[in-house]
C-alpha cells in the first residue's frame, strides 16, 4: 500500500513539481551561459500564450463550446499549463524588480502546484472509493451499509475535491496581476 | 465561487490597484533608476510615453547633446568626464535608448561598456584613439592608427587580423598566443615554444634534407604539413625534392 501510495501519488506529483524547478534552473543557467538573457525577456509571451491556450479545457468544461474530446483538452490543459508556467518562471528569473510581477508569479505558482495537487488527490480519493466499496460490496454488505462504510472516505472525497477553491480564485488573481503586468509593458515599454 | 471569496478577492485586488497608482516604482518599475535620476523615482512619465517608451526628445530637455560629455545639466564643467572626447556631438542620430537604460532590473540586459560605433559619424568611426587607449604591447606601441587593419568595430578580440595568411593555426596549433609569441610580442615568433619542436630535432630534420637556413620557420612552412611548402623559398621546393629523390636512389 505505502509503495502504491508512493509510487502511483506522492513520485508522479514531486516529480512533476521538481522537474519544473529543474528545467526553470536549468533554463536560467544556459540563457545565462549561452549569454541568451534576452530570449528570458521574451518568454513570457510564448508562456501567456500557452496558458491562454491551456484555458480551453476549462472552457469545455464549462460548456462555453463543445467541440474536443474533454480527456484530450484535460491533458492539453496540463501540458500547457506546465510548459507555458516553466517559461513564465525562466521569463521571471530571479531578478527581483517588480512586486506586482513576482505577485503575479506567486499566484501562477500556487495555481500550478494546486492544480498537480487536484489532479493526483481527486484520483487517488475516487480509487480509494471505488475499491472500498468492491471491497465491502463482495463481503456481500447492502448498498446502504456499503455507504455507511465509506462514509469518511465519502467525506475525504469531497474534502479533496476542495481544491479548486483555491484553483480558481488564485487563478483569477494570477489572471488579474498578469494583467497588469501585461497592460504596464505596453503603457512603458517602447516596442522597437 | 463562493461570494464572500469573491468579495474578498475584489477587495484584494483593488488595494493592489491604488498601490500600482500610489508606487508604481515599487510595484511596476523594473528596478531603482541611476542615482542620478533619483528624485524622478515615482514620476514615470517624466520619461516614459504612453504605449511608446522613452523618446530621446524627453532625455534632450535636460540633457543637451551639445553638452553632453562637457556640461552637466545644470551648466557646471564635468571635472572627470568618463571619455577623454565627448561624442555625443557626432553620433549619426539621437537615440538615447540605443545605448542607455536607467532602470536596474533593464540594465542587467545590456552588455556592460557595450557601444555600438555605428551609431557614430563615419569620419569619427576612424579615430580609434580618440576614445581608446593604445595597448601597451610591444607589438602595438609600435602601431599608431589604422586599426581596422586587424580589429573591427564589434569587438576587440579576436582580431579580424588573418592569421592564416602567415601560418594556419590548425588543431595542432590551438595553443595560446604566447606560446608562439613570447611575452605578447608579436613582432616575433618562435616556433620552440612547444614540446614538438625543438632546436635539435629541427636541426637534424633540415639536415637530413640539406637545408642549411631554417632559422625563419614561416620563410618555408605556413602550415603543420611539413611537407607543404610555401613562401619565399616555395620556387626551391622542386630542388629540394631532387635531392631527397636523389639521395633515397642513392640508398
Amino acid at each position: 500500500m505505502t509503495t502504491s501510495l508512493w509510487r502511483q501519488h506522492v513520485l508522479p506529483f514531486t516529480l512533476l513539481a521538481g522537474l519544473l524547478a529543474v528545467a526553470t534552473l536549468a533554463g536560467d543557467y544556459f540563457l545565462h551561459r549561452l549569454n541568451l538573457v534576452w530570449v528570458g525577456r521574451y518568454l513570457g509571451i510564448p508562456g501567456t500564450l500557452l496558458i491562454i491556450g491551456s484555458l480551453m479545457y476549462s472552457l469545455r468544461k464549462r460548456k462555453y463550446f463543445k467541440a474536443g474530446n474533454p480527456k484530450s483538452l484535460l491533458t492539453l490543459h496540463e501540458f500547457c499549463a506546465w510548459l507555458g508556467s516553466l517559461f513564465v518562471l525562466i521569463h521571471a528569473g530571479i531578478h527581483f524588480n517588480a512586486i506586482l510581477p513576482w505577485l503575479a508569479t506567486i499566484a501562477m505558482g500556487i495555481n500550478v502546484i494546486s492544480g498537480m495537487v487536484g489532479k493526483l488527490l481527486l484520483d487517488r480519493s475516487r480509487r480509494h472509493m471505488q475499491g472500498q466499496r468492491e471491497h465491502f460490496q463482495l463481503r456481500g454488505l447492502s448498498r446502504p451499509a456499503v455507504e455507511q462504510a465509506v462514509f469518511w472516505d465519502a467525506v475525504t472525497y469531497d474534502a479533496m475535491t476542495k481544491w479548486r477553491k483555491v484553483h480558481i480564485p488564485i487563478f483569477v488573481v494570477f489572471v488579474v496581476l498578469s494583467l497588469g503586468h501585461i497592460v504596464s509593458i505596453f503603457l512603458f515599454w517602447g516596442w522597437h | 465561487m463562493n461570494p464572500i471569496v469573491k468579495v474578498l478577492l475584489a477587495v484584494n485586488l483593488a488595494v493592489l490597484a491604488v498601490l500600482v497608482f500610489v508606487y508604481p516604482h515599487l510595484m511596476v518599475g523594473p528596478g531603482k533608476l541611476i542615482a542620478g535620476h533619483k528624485k524622478l523615482d515615482a514620476d514615470c512619465f517624466a520619461c516614459h510615453a504612453p504605449f511608446t517608451g522613452v523618446p530621446s526628445a524627453r532625455c534632450v530637455i535636460c540633457h543637451k547633446p551639445a553638452d553632453i560629455g562637457r556640461l552637466t545639466t545644470t551648466g557646471q564643467a564635468i571635472a572627470k568626464p568618463l571619455t577623454a572626447t565627448p561624442f555625443h556631438q557626432k553620433l549619426l542620430s539621437q537615440d538615447c535608448m540605443a545605448c542607455h537604460s536607467d532602470h536596474a532590473g533593464v540594465k542587467r540586459f545590456r552588455q556592460a561598456g557595450r557601444f555600438d560605433h555605428a551609431l557614430l559619424q563615419a569620419d569619427t568611426r576612424k579615430l580609434c584613439q580618440d576614445c581608446h587607449k593604445t595597448p601597451t604591447d610591444s607589438l602595438h606601441r609600435q602601431i599608431t592608427g589604422n586599426c581596422s587593419q586587424c580589429h573591427n568595430q564589434e569587438k576587440w578580440l579576436p582580431a579580424t587580423f588573418d592569421h592564416n595568411k602567415y601560418f594556419a593555426l590548425d588543431r595542432d596549433h590551438t595553443s595560446r598566443c604566447v606560446t608562439c609569441h613570447a611575452r605578447n610580442d608579436y613582432s616575433r615568433y618562435t616556433c620552440y615554444g612547444c614540446h614538438e619542436h625543438t632546436p635539435a630535432n629541427i636541426r637534424r630534420e633540415h639536415i637530413e634534407e640539406g637545408i642549411r637556413e631554417f632559422d625563419n620557420c614561416v620563410k618555408c612552412h605556413r602550415n603543420a604539413d611539413k611537407d607543404d611548402i610555401r613562401g619565399e623559398l616555395a620556387k626551391d621546393k622542386g630542388r629540394h625534392e631532387g635531392k631527397r629523390k636523389k639521395r633515397e636512389d642513392d640508398d
